[in-house]
């Protein structure tokens, strides 16, 4: 074991002292959430995030906001949602966000879409369309983007996940078939399809966990090329999906 | 719990089936396993223990490596699940935490002393270089083991089988795109999990999406089961939020932890479910059996009784004090061990908490103390031994973080008599859990349900014989009129990230079931769908409101004995059918797709959709009462206002008093925060305009914002009062909420109007006639202040209806009729 216990002592009794009752959803506060971004400890700042999800918390909007930009996916998105639980400070943030994602820079523009994916803002949609056509964002800014579409699963966000799935960069072709495969209404694989020769092996095993996923017979060919590729999770995922469309 | 079984058998694969086909039921009273006196196991040759002096004086460790008369002392080894340490899986129900380089281990005797064989997955080549394993189960006769892996942060968890014999692993074939995790072996050759895979119904739901759990935005884990071979994948029906960490039981049953959350409920409790993943029952946890906000990893140590974690929903590691659950009445054999499988019930549960010391919260544990992970009974002693995972100080996430360390969970024999944890293995840079002996062990019965095959691939059917019989609310004779039966969704169909300021999920009304007149009643509903009951008097309000989500599988007939019925009593069943059961089930929207279970576009702010005319629908309701599913308050933007089915109420009868002018002269009410002198001033108001400007503008000083949505349902729902509580703000005035989440009948506003009967004919006062109301009181239509300003004219049964079921269903502002989601953008 290591030999932690002098840190730990020492911050032990520092947070015993704010230790909480055992609530869940409840008994938050602004003092909280400062302890827990103190502690650099994710778990504990989304924690507490959460817990103040229905406090009238003045204190709390400067430290939930930090947060809004923070490197950190995770911690953006709980703030993004601590915000969906306040719509008129939503709203006013969306206004600087939406402007953001059209001109602002590279990391604005990340921290834009996530936090319209974490509020679930619909109207957002064409704001992160126009966002995804620019041709100055970096990897990050484009996967929040992709992501942010994934997240509101809204129809209107296939034309952008299409279009994704022949992005330049691997991951963000393996999230945008991965996002195509849980948006609302959904009814077909076909732009998967294409994925399933990619360069990338992660990206052509999400593809064909989708075009399995949607029983694509027009698949069938391609994944069958795909039972000896030399990655173990291509050849898993494309006999997955053989087997699903084998046995509609 | 294991019972005395044979050395495990390592035969080749195919030498015969690693479950038993011919299950039998468990031997509990063989508990023959000898107890002598324990001798602490050599700490000469564990990893550098550094417990600190005050656990080892706690210990009182001696030294021997050749201990074989505790517990652990005629077993050859124990299988140990060892992950990379980490800090982020606070919350209990998380499942994707992902840190590469797990294994499962078998420490060979199980002692200090004990050589450690790495069972998985080194062997498996490259492609398993970077796995992580969350969870794992060893077969009956204890040949093979299936596990939750992951072989890639790119990948999802999947089930692996792992030979003992020659080191094989083989991964099933599920879901690629979804994650399986906790594989429970099940009796004939099954396989129980934990997933996010979604179940569908071609009829009713081709395509869903899961669940998102509210509070923690996951996306929900639910029950499964798959053939050994793969084959044959089944899913079960879905709760709203999670179900996470099953295990079996001697009878059969899976018990697992069910995450409650419907308005204030937020919770984790331990529930039963039939291993085909029906009849699901509550076990501990709710009705003041708990001792905890959440109760994880139940393992049964006897019949009726369990070892379980209890902590809180995060920031614990899932790791917290062990807890003793007793289920029912307790009686010792003759060994001296102890059981509680008589009169079973969850309102009968005691428990006794193992481990005082350790926090039932998530306040940081102190040093020694620290927090268990896991446990597995040895024995079914009163007090048992336990083999469990632990780790010292503050398992707590910001405490460890801000230390820039891990909890370091190790293997330990806990001594509940004593409370002395004999310390057996710990690797410093893992976490070493769910340690378990490989022994074989007799397999419980396969467990399931009565199928009605008449009810086909989409429906179930629901019902009781006497709403009457509840230990939960005593009932007027004659008063219920029937039970509305409501269906649960999430954010997951394009909402955002709530329905409005009470914290309950989407709701939309499928029916109301008459009560007959034997206090019987049945619906058809949809199957795997979350439903939520409530019975209703002739108003049609709330009468009581069963506070949790429940569903039922294709098939599948959950008819109780009563509303919440004395469990541990028997329920008499007089001779021949129950009245509902003659009559037969309402049908509760059972075949309806789920994308149409929403009152029409152009039913929502019609005010005459219920029929006075004395003519019923299928369900011997008044016509058109059927159309009114969803309650829409305004518009899918709440910020520009608009109007909704709640809605066109205020605007056709209210808003020409209670407008932004407010001709009735109610009074305000001011919140003040004495710390800043901020104040914000609100008056009762009914019109759906978005929030004044006035209002907006203190986001400027944004500690008074309220979470308001419209000015109408600013005014009913008001603000959270915990966040005024907890802000010690003050509230001067003519303060009130009028509108009760879950209960219209104690709602001033449903109250002030005083809705006219409705079951089972309704009467239109809105015509004239004298009708009789739900209270005592003067209908506000004819109060003579009202009058004096104009008046207005009496809502219509219509009208009423939806007051009601905005209250009764939750108070929110969305439902799917204004989903902001069904729009194209």
């Amino acid at each position: 074991m290591k030999n932690i216990g002098t840190p730990l002592a020492a911050v032990a009794i520092a947070l015993c002292a704010s230790a909480a009752p055992s609530f869940a959803g409840k008994g938050g506060s602004a003092q909280l959430i400062q302890q827990a971004i103190a502690s650099h400890s994710q778990d504990a700042i989304i924690a507490e995030v959460e817990r103040t999800e229905g406090l009238i918390c003045s204190e709390c909007i400067a430290s939930v906001t930090s947060l809004l930009s923070s490197d950190n996916y995770k911690l953006r998105e709980v703030a993004g949602w601590w915000y969906a639980k306040r719509p008129v400070l939503a709203q006013q943030m969306l206004v600087q966000m939406k402007a953001d994602l059209v001109s602002g820079d590279a990391v604005h523009a990340r921290n834009a879409a996530d936090f319209i994916g974490s509020i679930r803002q619909q109207n957002a949609l064409p704001a992160l369309r126009a966002a995804y056509a620019r041709t100055d964002l970096t990897v990050d800014a484009r996967t929040a983007i992709v992501r942010s579409v994934g997240l509101l699963g809204n129809p209107g966000g296939n034309s952008t996940l299409a279009q994704a799935m022949r992005d330049g960069d691997a991951g963000i072709r393996a999230l945008a078939v991965t996002s195509w495969r849980d948006m609302r209404g959904q009814t077909t694989a076909a732009p998967a399809e294409a994925l399933l020769a990619d360069s990338d092996a992660n990206v052509r095993a999400q593809a064909a966990t989708v075009v399995g996923a949607y029983r694509d017979a027009n698949a069938r060919a391609a994944l069958q090329q795909l039972v000896t590729d030399p990655s173990y999770q291509v050849r898993h995922n494309a006999q997955w999906a053989i087997g699903r469309i084998d046995h509609q | 719990m294991y019972p005395r079984a044979p050395a495990p058998n390592l035969a080749p694969p195919g030498a015969g089936a690693p479950n038993d086909p011919e299950p039998k039921s468990a031997p509990y009273n063989d508990f023959s396993l000898a107890y002598g006196l324990y001798l602490p196991a050599a700490m000469m040759n564990m990893k550098s223990i550094a417990i600190g002096a005050a656990l080892l004086t706690t210990l009182g460790v001696g030294c021997s490596g050749e201990d074989n008369s505790g517990p652990l002392g005629n077993i050859d080894s124990i299988v140990i699940l060892q992950r990379p340490a980490r800090n982020d899986t606070g919350d209990i129900f998380q499942y994707t935490s992902y840190v590469a380089g797990a294994r499962l281990v078998k420490l060979s005797p199980p002692t200090a002393a004990g050589t450690v064989t790495v069972l998985c997955c080194d062997q498996a080549g490259p492609d398993f270089a970077n796995i992580d394993i969350s969870g794992y189960d060893i077969s009956f006769d204890a040949s093979e083991i299936v596990f939750s892996g992951k072989l890639s942060d790119n990948d999802n968890y999947g089930l692996f089988r792992l030979t003992l014999a020659d080191g094989t692993v083989k991964q099933l074939s599920t879901d690629p795109g979804r994650d399986y995790v906790m594989p429970v072996y099940l009796p004939g050759n099954k396989i129980f999990f934990t997933t996010n895979s979604v179940v569908s119904n071609t009829t009713t739901d081709p395509n869903p999406l899961q669940h998102r759990d509210e509070y923690e935005r996951g996306t929900t884990s639910q029950m499964g089961t798959i053939n050994i071979d793969g084959s044959g994948e089944a899913l079960g029906p879905r709760n709203l939020s999670h179900r996470a960490l099953p295990s079996l039981a001697s009878d059969g049953r899976i018990i697992f932890t069910n995450w409650d959350h419907l308005g204030p409920e937020n919770a984790g409790h331990l529930m039963f479910m039939q291993s085909d993943m029906t009849d699901l029952r509550e076990a501990f946890g709710k009705e003041g059996s708990g001792v905890s906000n959440s109760t994880l990893k139940a393992r049964e140590i006897a019949p009726g009784r369990f070892i379980a974690i209890a902590t809180d929903r995060d920031r614990t590691l899932q790791a917290g004090a062990l807890i003793d659950v007793r289920l029912g009445m307790t009686s010792t054999d003759s060994d001296g061990n102890l059981r509680a499988d008589t009169a079973m019930s969850e309102a009968h549960a005691t428990s006794v908490v193992l481990t005082p010391d350790v926090p039932l919260d998530r306040t940081p544990s102190a040093d020694t103390i620290g927090r268990y992970y896991d446990a597995f009974p040895l024995d079914a002693k009163e007090s048992p031994q336990l083999l469990v995972s632990w780790a010292d100080g503050p398992v707590e996430s910001s405490t460890l973080d801000a230390a820039g360390v891990n909890a370091n969970f190790g293997i330990y024999e806990y001594d509940s008599v004593t409370g002395e944890r004999h310390p057996i293995f710990d690797d410093p840079n893992m976490w070493d859990i769910f340690a378990r002996p490989l022994v074989a062990r007799d397999a419980p019965p396969v467990t399931n349900s009565q199928i009605d095959q008449t009810l086909g691939a989409s429906q179930a059917e629901i019902g009781a014989m006497n709403v009457y019989d509840s230990t939960l609310h005593t009932f007027t004779p004659g008063e219920v009129f029937g039970v509305r039966v409501m269906e649960g969704f999430s954010s997951e169909e394009g909402f955002p990230e709530m329905f409005g300021t009470t914290m309950f999920e989407g709701h939309a009304g499928l029916g109301v079931a008459r009560v007959a007149a034997d206090g019987s009643w049945l619906a058809k509903v949809p199957a795997n769908v979350p439903l939520h009951l409530q019975t209703v008097d002739v108003y049609g309000m709330s009468l009581f409101n069963e506070p949790v989500w429940f569903s039922a599988r294709p098939g599948e007939t959950r008819v109780c004995g009563g509303c919440h019925e004395d469990r541990a009593a028997t329920t008499v069943i007089q001779p021949g059918n129950t009245d509902a059961a003659q009559v037969g089930p309402t049908d509760a929207m059972s075949m309806v797709p789920r994308a149409t279970r929403m009152t029409t576009v152009a039913d929502t702010t019609d005010a005459n959709l219920i029929k006075t005319d004395g003519s019923l629908d299928a369900a011997y309701l008044p016509a058109g009462i059927e159309k009114i599913v969803g309650v829409s308050w305004g518009s899918a933007d709440p910020t520009t206002g608009g109007t909704g089915s709640v809605q066109q109420v205020f605007n056709d009868h209210c808003v020409s008093c209670h407008g932004a002018d407010n001709r009735a002269g109610v009074a305000p009410y001011t919140i003040t925060n004495p710390l800043t002198m901020e104040s914000v001033t609100w008056t009762f108001r009914l019109d759906g305009a978005p929030i004044p400007a006035a209002l907006q503008a203190l986001n400027t000083s944004p500690g008074m914002t309220p979470q308001s949505w419209s000015a109408s349902y600013y005014s009913v729902a008001g603000p959270d009062m915990e966040a005024v509580e907890r802000n010690n703000l003050v509230i001067s005035g003519n303060f009130k909420v009028y509108m009760n989440p879950e209960d219209a009948a104690h709602s001033i506003l449903v109250q002030t109007v005083n809705p006219t009967v409705l079951f089972p004919a309704p009467c239109d006062a809105s015509s004239g006639a004298s009708c009789q109301r739900a209270f005592t009181t003067t209908p506000h239509q004819q109060e003579s202040t009202v009058t004096a300003l104009g008046g207005y004219t009496e809502l219509t049964p219509t009208e009423f209806y939806k007051l009601i079921l905005a209250a009764d269903m939750g108070v929110n502002y969305y439902a799917r009729e204004n989903n902001p989601g069904s729009t194209a953008y």
